[in-house]
């Protein structure tokens, strides 16, 4: 029987996957095409994303849904398969998944705006990302993650959505900008109201990924944890995107540079580690190392 | 000349993301006969670039950078009709299109830089955001304008910027076009690396840079 991810994280360092979107261009996934569609037109090259990064080491992998809500898959007609493309992103990572590996439901942004700034209550948004949580919980997920939050108040309208429909824990990671004031979402948002309001929200994790890279991640880390005692969560990316001379895009963070970090932001508290922009199963198999030396990946 | 203090309240009209300050101001302004384009250029402007220090500085975010906008938004739309009215003895700087290019939904600082053109004599043809390359060539070509204005924010689609270029390359309509860019990831040296004809960092030298470009013609 597998250890729930909540307990695990309370004996050793868990470590999560790196980039999907990345690794779903580089196998040619056109500009404009919605990723989640490729749950159900080429599951085959998902799982294989999801089989290299298990391959490397991660012990939990993130469903091919980071788009998956039903308003952002609405803004391309798909809103009615909102169901059916979580369920089969949840279902591909859990066919593949090693026994004893983890299965997360990524739940990105909507894109939207709550009011005033933009046309949606609270209400909606929770309504979406239920939609979307039904189908994670349904094809198998072990967790929910919802992710690269930039707005508080949708993070939260997305954990009261998918508490609504599913008794599996909710993760919430946030995006922070670094600012010379501290770390705040483009919303303005802080890392101790943030962490506060989904410690009370009921969230089992809580974290940051993305914009940052892992230098950066570390006193992110380090602020989370002085305000909140649940597990911390940390996707840092390999620095910003840039364009090649090739016109195609890189990350300004090499891998030796990025991967240096990562015994400081296990040190300053996080319990969950893994990457977000620009990594790929190298930094995973890496970070493997270094965070269970030990442990060799199946 | 306008009184400082009056383009001081528009500045922290617009600061403040006071619509009903921005508002009651501009038709002030309207109702006094004053020169429409430096209350604009002086007063309101001012207030953007604040805006834009404070972003920067991380003291403001994005609730406030849209109130502000929303602020110049209807600031503009009391002062552009009275624009639009005068224009005959106004200077006409030519017809401009304008847009975010495909893939890509900001808009807010191709907003201004439309906003600002309008107020600035141009006659802009703004199509949104997420417009399809084509659309910035067939626009052009149909309405005879000379400038073609493309907004990226994301490094995934400023590269559309290249395409429309070669776009028109393919076409045999490059010199008939000045293509300008802007965006957050854009840069001058993006802007030569690509052929573009110009970049802009903000509204105020993206209008600057028009008027430049169309002073040529």
């Amino acid at each position: 029987m597998t250890l729930p991810l909540l307990d695990l994280v309370k004996t050793r360092t868990v470590l999560l996957d790196g980039a999907m979107g990345t690794e779903l261009m580089a196998r040619g996934l056109p500009q404009g095409t919605v990723p989640e569609a490729w749950n159900v037109e080429r599951p085959g090259l998902i799982q294989e994303i999801h089989g290299e990064y298990f391959a490397a080491g991660a012990d939990v992998v993130l469903t091919n849904s980071f788009g998956g809500s039903a308003l952002k898959l609405a803004g391309y007609g798909l809103g009615d398969r909102t169901y059916e493309l979580n369920l089969a992103a949840a279902r591909l990572a859990r066919e593949i998944a090693p026994a004893g590996r983890y299965v997360a439901g990524s739940m990105g942004p909507t894109g939207k705006f709550l009011k005033p700034q933009g046309e949606f209550t609270e209400e909606d948004f929770a309504a979406a990302y239920a939609e979307q949580a039904r189908g994670l919980s349904d094809g198998g997920a072990d967790v929910l993650l919802v992710e690269t939050q930039y707005d508080l108040r949708e993070a939260l309208a997305a954990v009261r959505g998918a508490r609504s429909v599913s008794s599996l824990p909710v993760f919430v990671t946030m995006t922070f900008n670094s600012f010379p004031r501290g770390y705040f979402t483009l919303m303005g948002d802080t890392v101790a109201r943030s962490a506060a309001e989904l410690e009370k929200e009921g969230v089992g994790a809580v974290g940051a990924n993305c914009t940052l890279n892992s230098e950066q991640m570390v006193g992110c880390v380090r602020a989370l944890r002085e305000t909140t005692a649940l597990p911390i969560i940390a996707q840092a990316n390999a620095g910003q995107p840039v364009i090649g001379q090739d016109g195609r895009v890189g990350y300004s963070q090499g891998l030796e540079d990025y991967v240096r970090f990562v015994p400081e932001i296990v040190r300053a508290g996080a319990g969950f580690v893994g990457g977000c922009c620009g990594t790929n199963p190298s930094f995973i198999r890496a970070m493997a190392q270094i965070i269970n030396p030990f442990d060799t990946p199946v | 000349m306008i009184k400082d203090e009056l383009l001081r309240s528009m500045n922290e009209a617009i600061v403040a993301g006071d619509k009903a300050a921005a508002v009651a101001l501009a038709a002030d302004a309207v109702r006094s006969g004053a020169d429409l384009l430096e209350v604009i250029e002086k007063g309101f402007v001012t207030g953007l670039q604040k805006v834009g220090e404070l972003w920067e500085q991380g003291d403001y975010f994005l609730p406030e950078l849209i109130s502000s906008a929303e602020a110049m938004k209807v600031a503009m739309a009391v002062l552009e009709p009275e624009l639009n009215r005068k224009k005959i003895e106004a200077r006409t700087g030519g017809k401009v299109v304008i847009g975010t290019v495909e893939g890509d939904i900001h808009d807010i600082g191709k907003n201004l830089v439309a906003s600002m053109l309008q107020a600035g004599g141009f006659e802009v043809f703004d199509l949104g955001a997420d417009v399809k390359l084509e659309r910035f060539v067939e626009k052009a070509e149909a309405v005879g304008a000379r400038i073609i204005c493309l907004s990226a924010l994301l490094t995934t689609t400023m590269t559309n910027q290249k395409r429309l270029i070669g776009l028109l390359r393919d076409r045999g309509l490059r010199d008939k076009y000045k293509v300008l860019v802007g965006g957050a990831p854009a840069s001058r040296k993006w802007a030569d690396e690509i052929g573009a004809d110009g970049y802009a960092e903000n509204a105020v030298a993206a209008v600057k840079l028009v008027r430049t470009i169309a002073g040529r013609d």
